[in-house]
């Protein structure tokens, strides 16, 4: 399941911030832009057809969404004296 | 045992198989709840990097970070977008920290193996800091 929200937590002392963010928007985005570069990927991949970098162009696309996809649970957590960073997908 | 068991042993003996060939042509012949029994658990969904600052550290920085294994799988395809003539620079590389391996000989297969493999794994090292990999 592709995640719909990513936590940031930042703890600066003495300051504290946490946050939600949605990041489902950035998909709707990010698949809209995909979607218009789709027809130059196409071309781009036929014109690049012999020289065997057409197929990998075509791969990009489902790779890209393999790999949003599976972001879900990710979990970065950063720690030191000063700051703590906490970025987790949702 | 199997007549074709006999005879790969027998090959053995006389020396016409090295104990590698084997042992390949003995997995080869594994029936397949043999070779089910053999293939390891994947009940593993993250790989998890754990750093936490040694006794005798005197940096505090924590690090943890949980990455789930199909991302790993996912990420690992985009390998193959290295571009050929960058191969011998990765060997290269590979070589100077003293691992002698071609990069181009790597499949996706062999890829698939490894991370299936990190099922078992657990890697701890404790020095200056104390480092922690394992699967959940």
């Amino acid at each position: 399941m592709i995640p719909m929200l990513m936590r940031l937590k930042v703890s600066r002392n003495p300051n504290r911030y946490g946050v939600l963010l949605p990041v489902f928007l950035v998909w709707i985005l990010l698949f809209a832009l995909m979607i218009v570069l789709l027809p130059f990927v196409l071309i781009a991949a036929l014109l690049t057809w012999r020289s065997g970098q057409g197929k990998w162009l075509l791969l990009t696309y489902p790779l890209l969404i393999s790999v949003l996809f599976h972001l879900s649970g990710l979990h970065i957590e950063v720690e030191n004296r000063e700051q703590n960073i906490l970025i987790a997908f949702l | 045992m199997s007549e074709e068991r006999t005879k790969i042993l027998e090959m053995l003996q006389q020396g016409k198989v090295t104990v590698e060939e084997a042992e390949k042509l003995l997995a080869a012949l594994a029936s397949p709840e043999e070779a089910k029994s053999a293939t390891p658990k994947t009940d593993c969904k993250y790989l998890r990097v754990i750093v936490e600052p040694g006794p005798r550290s005197e940096d505090q920085d924590r690090v943890n970070i949980r990455v789930p294994m199909k991302l790993i799988r996912a990420g690992l395809k985009f390998a193959a977008f290295v571009p050929k003539h960058a191969h011998a620079s990765i060997n290269q590389a590979l070589h100077e920290k003293g691992i002698e391996m071609d990069f181009a000989q790597i499949t996706q297969q062999d890829i698939e193996d490894i991370v299936s493999q990190l099922s078992d794994l657990t890697v701890e090292v404790e020095g200056k800091e104390k480092v922690r990999i394992c699967c959940e």
